[in-house]
């Protein structure tokens, strides 16, 4: 799948770190899902970073090795909960890929788009995650009462921070919060103010904040966990 | 010669290669050799000295956990690893409010710090190539892409710097990009 030139000129500017914050976090939260998209970022890297070579070195105001090593032993270990969640993502994925061709048979028009949702599942999951093997949160949303539940699943407990929860969709411009997320219960954000429309295409994003949320409305930093929904029916 | 000053010699790719098998001696070394590099371009875009000793430190984190994904075939070690140094910093200062280009590091005025690409002496092929192409824009063209590259400078700061609308900017930075990747692969 080849990407279009907006998004191609989007990576680009990515990889330079010219784009505003929220387009910023919108484009890492894509490149985390659209491999297409990913791939042409680290291209984009590549091509600029021989300009690091002119860099003059400048030495740091102190020595951090003791200081690094001491945080590389915070590997996440191998969870027995990530394996059985990673085998019934699969699945998921699996019915993914047939629902995405309804999708594309019900974007012929809206009437008919109408006519036909009965059909469509209106319970969707996402695993909300860094890779494939490191699930922290699992969202489930029921589209016909617009509830949204997050459950933290293998989240690195953040002590004095909190992990707030982003909805990320090109329609709604910048991301919005849906919240603080409780580390250790289920979360139910209020999706009221969004289109189902909205709340299925959406893309999930877990950010790190200050206690209480981000005190700016938008997120501090890039995504530590992401993730899109689809569907558990049949 | 001790077996530390050995271990400083090896070259970098051979060291990650190490560092992909959880060699912390490997690491150490690696760190030794290009931790001033690194703080050069993670300090150039980052004005707090506190904040990019923080980002150097989880920049070499991510290095660590990354060292496996090195591909000697894809670019040179130091540009891969400044990559993920200049990606940390750029997340920093893209967070709240865009950098601004008079917001720079002490002591790195950009009117006397001017890093020129163009004019170093030693450079590796790929930097030839990037600095052939990007000499054949023009001039405005190339210091916003270069002020962008080394200093983080947002697309505000640049319309500020330039007397230009933000979105005459972002035109200028893509279709300069976009030479730039045509120049590059033709």
């Amino acid at each position: 799948m080849s990407l279009s030139p907006d998004d191609d000129l989007a990576a680009a500017e990515y990889a330079l770190g010219t784009l505003d914050p929220a387009e910023r976090a919108v484009l890492a939260a894509r490149r985390q899902r659209e491999s297409d998209l990913d791939e042409a970022i680290i291209a984009w890297e590549g091509r600029l970073a021989p300009l690091a070579e002119a860099v003059p070195a400048l030495a740091p105001p102190g020595d951090f090795l003791a200081a690094i090593e001491s945080r590389l032993d915070g590997a996440a270990e191998a969870n027995p909960l990530v394996v059985d969640l990673t085998k019934r993502l699969r699945r998921w994925r699996a019915g993914a890929l047939a629902a995405g061709s309804i999708a594309a048979a019900l974007a012929i028009g809206i009437g008919l788009r109408e006519n036909m949702r009965e059909a469509t599942p209106h319970e969707f999951v996402a695993v909300l995650q860094k890779s494939a093997d490191q699930p922290a949160f699992v969202v489930t949303v029921n589209l016909d009462s617009r509830s949204l539940t997050v459950r933290p699943v293998a989240a690195p407990p953040q002590p004095d921070k909190a992990y707030e929860l982003w909805i990320i969709d090109p329609k709604l411009g910048a991301p919005r919060s849906l919240g603080v997320l409780n580390q250790a219960n289920a979360t139910a954000p209020n999706l009221s103010p969004y289109e189902p429309a909205v709340i299925e295409s959406a893309t999930y994003a877990v950010t790190v904040e200050p206690p209480g949320g981000s005190p700016t409305g938008q997120p501090s930093g890039a995504p530590v966990f992401v993730g899109k929904l689809i569907p558990t029916g049949p | 010669m001790d077996l530390s000053s050995k271990i400083e010699g090896q070259d970098l790719g051979a060291l990650l290669a190490r560092i992909a098998s959880r060699d912390r001696a490997a690491f150490a070394a690696l760190y030794r050799q290009t931790h001033a590099k690194l703080y050069g371009v993670v300090a150039r875009i980052v004005s707090r000295k506190d904040l990019a000793g923080e980002i150097l430190q989880e920049a070499y984190v991510r290095i660590w956990e990354k060292a496996a994904d090195f591909d000697p075939a894809k670019g040179s070690p130091i540009a891969w690893m400044a990559t993920i140094a200049r990606n940390r910093a750029l997340d920093e200062v893209r967070r709240v409010q865009p950098v601004a280009i008079e917001d720079m590091p002490e002591g790195f005025d950009p009117a006397d710090e001017e890093i020129d690409p163009l004019a170093g002496r030693e450079r590796s092929e790929t930097l030839e190539a990037l600095t052939r192409c990007l000499g054949a824009l023009e001039p405005e063209k190339r210091e916003i892409v270069l002020l962008a590259y080394y200093r983080g400078a947002s697309r505000d700061a640049l319309a500020k710097r330039f007397g230009r609308p933000v979105p005459t900017i972002k035109t200028w930075l893509r279709r300069s990009l976009a030479d730039l990747r045509d120049c590059l692969s033709s």
